[in-house]
């Protein structure tokens, strides 16, 4: 970890409130993210990791402001001699100006793209909007990017339809890349694809991160992707993180129960090391309202009375390396 | 397990017809599935491998779609000359199916218990009581908690992974002789397909069910499937026991699908991918239908398809390749 990071989030937390009956009173809030801080050095991978509804997307999407955070801060440092801002107290048009360094690539390349705007159309708003590039200059930036991410240049032309999902992923990686920003949030952008056309994808996103000197924030819930792209990883668990470490300090000495009995749930493909899983019983707690001791007490096939009083401290296991859990 | 096979495909051919043409979804599958067995069928979107599934229950929409050749044969008789009536006498009672989306498979208007009692009534005649009761014995054995209240729940007051359990209650209400697994985990987290795979794994130990799973995850396969069948453009390209193809795929497409896998254990070298990706079924290439992307095709796979050989006697993998001796220094 650097000492200046490109990114550094703390404190984290956005509630989506509910509301009930004819006055639309505010009966409680959805604590989809509730308190996570972590760093993002440059030119570095983290995955942000865990289960449905654990709130990884909502992080994500939360520092590009695409929700308003309900409190926190994040530290935007894009050279490590300038000064940082944090994304969260600038106003929106200063967001607007700032997007051109942080991008994002969705999941479902289908429901990302607009299906009566061409490629071109797609990847050049950007660079229109941005005031970038225009005509002539424009189509050839298009036709770079396009061929830049394994698509032939002639296709430009063409609508969404008319691609395969491994392309229009591609498509929405050109997009992502034609403003030449420093950190792209990856949400789930290869968990879509068939296994062959993954590799391909995969690969393509470490030749850019070496090109362009990117930083991703890769959200997944593959473990098996997540340990081969990552250079440092977060666990998070019902809207906390509850371990981050290196991909090495996780994949070889995970300390939270959670984190473990998450690791011995991945099938392995060889049938002669039939996995032996930790048994996880019951499901994760409510959002709305989480216990108030650790969330994971209740399926954690270690816990004791007090996990279910107080929510555990993050601890420091070894350098770069912390867990929250009592029983360290 | 005996040497006759509970479930046996040849040369099944399911086509789709359209005004752009003909897609060639299923063109001559052959695999069959031994009885207490699992057979993994993978593949990757477009294969054919679900249509195989939907051939099997006679489920295929026609038209647009018609089974064009080939047989299938359950416990020695073909399901292709069985009339409509004797297909519904099958289907949910001797060959049951679960799918990858199981909000969409449960109807949302009736409960949990009403979709499992149907079936019993339906396929046992039991009486409103003794299929109550059978509802409730049936949660209980899929691990489901509190039984006797969730029987009387709808389907969006539980998790997916309730979810998908309730549908293999549905499934092994009358105790199926096979179980048509159609990406049954797919949807779900890793630690909830762990708990998934394990529940259909004891209940095939309990019964002595055969499964039909049928996923794009080689690691899934790994873990609960003796036999393997990898299928690529609607044909079946290898069929090997689990740990023979685990340990040495034969074909080209087997190869490079192993190889673009992210390994968990080993070193993190650059992924090794397969160029292009699967053609659409109304536009397969000629001969072998991997020779486009395949690393040693030859001029003899631009026009002839190969057909499944087996490369030694003594086990029953088969392969088509035409050319196992490149396909081996790959």
């Amino acid at each position: 970890m650097s000492p200046n990071p490109l990114l550094e989030v703390t404190g984290l937390k956005k509630y989506f409130p509910i509301h009930k009956g004819i006055l639309s009173r505010h009966v409680g809030d959805v604590k989809a993210v509730d308190g996570v801080n972590f760093t993002l050095g440059q030119e570095e991978t983290l995955s942000l990791v865990g289960e449905s509804g654990c709130g990884k997307t909502t992080c994500g999407r939360t520092l590009l402001r695409l929700y308003e955070p309900t409190a926190g801060s994040a530290l935007w440092r894009p050279a490590p001699e300038e000064p940082a801002v944090d994304l969260f107290s600038i106003s929106e048009s200063e967001m607007r100006g700032l997007r051109r360094d942080l991008q994002i690539i969705f999941q479902d390349p289908y429901g990302s793209l607009n299906p009566r705007v061409t490629v071109s159309g797609a990847i050049g708003e950007a660079l229109r909007v941005h005031g970038v590039a225009s005509g002539s200059e424009l189509d050839d930036r298009v036709e770079a990017l396009l061929e830049r991410v394994g698509l032939r240049a002639e296709v430009s032309n063409r609508y969404p339809h008319e691609f395969s999902g491994g392309q229009r992923q591609r498509i929405g990686i050109a997009r992502a890349l034609a403003l030449n920003p420093k950190l792209i949030v990856c949400d789930e952008a290869v968990s879509a694809l068939d296994v062959s056309i993954q590799a391909q994808v995969i690969n393509l996103l470490k030749d850019l991160q070496e090109e362009y000197s990117l930083s991703y924030l890769f959200i997944a819930h593959d473990l098996s992707v997540v340990k081969y792209i990552s250079d440092r990883v977060a666990v998070m668990y019902l809207g906390r993180i509850v371990e981050i470490g290196t991909t090495e300090q996780i994949f070889t000495s995970a300390a939270h129960p959670y984190t473990k009995a998450l690791l011995s749930a991945i099938p392995i493909p060889d049938p002669k090391r039939r996995s032996k899983h930790i048994p996880l019983t019951g499901d994760v707690p409510s959002p709305i309202n989480p216990p108030k001791g650790c969330h994971f007490a209740a399926r954690c096939p270690v816990a004791e009375a007090r996990c279910r009083d107080s929510y555990p401290e993050m601890r420091q296991l070894e350098s770069g390396h912390t867990a929250a859990c009592h029983l360290l | 397990m005996t040497d006759e096979p509970l479930l046996e495909i040849t040369d099944l051919a399911t086509y789709f017809y359209s005004d752009e043409g003909t897609a060639k979804a299923v063109d001559g599958v052959s695999y069959k599935i031994l009885p207490g067995e699992t057979l993994g069928v993978v593949g990757e979107s477009g294969s054919g491998k679900s249509v195989t599934a939907l051939s099997i229950m006679q489920l295929i929409p026609q038209p647009p779609g018609k089974i064009v050749g080939g047989d299938i044969r359950f416990k020695g008789e073909s399901l292709l000359t069985k009339s409509p009536e004797e297909m519904r006498k099958i289907r949910g009672n001797e060959i049951a199916m679960i799918f990858q989306e199981p909000m969409t498979a449960l109807n949302p208007v009736y409960t949990v218990g009403d979709q499992i009692i149907e079936t019993v009534r339906l396929h046992r005649g039991l009486d409103k009581a003794a299929a109550h009761a059978h509802a409730i014995r049936m949660l209980e054995k899929v691990g489901i908690p509190s039984p006797t209240t969730r029987v009387d729940e709808y389907p969006h007051q539980l998790s997916g992974g309730m979810r998908q359990r309730v549908m293999i209650a549905i499934a092994m209400s009358c105790d199926p002789s096979l179980l048509i697994a159609d990406e049954p985990t797919t949807a779900l987290d890793v630690t909830i397909q762990a708990q998934i795979l394990d529940l259909i794994r004891d209940l095939q130990n309990e019964t002595g069910m055969s499964v039909l799973l049928i996923t794009h995850d080689l690691a899934v396969v790994a873990e609960v499937a003796h036999h393997v069948a990898v299928m690529y453009a609607g044909c079946v390209v290898e069929y090997a026991s689990a740990e023979e193809l685990y340990e040495k795929p034969l074909h080209p497409y087997s190869i490079g699908l192993f190889k673009s896998l992210p390994d968990l254990a080993g070193p993190n070298e650059r992924l090794v991918t397969i160029p292009g990706m699967v053609p659409p079924a109304t536009r397969f290439p000629s001969g072998c239908r991997f020779h486009p992307r395949c690393p040693i095709a030859t001029d003899l796979c631009k026009t002839e398809q190969p057909k499944l050989v087996a490369p030694d006697s003594a086990s029953g993998r088969v392969v088509a390749c035409h050319h196992l001796d490149e396909a081996s220094k790959l």
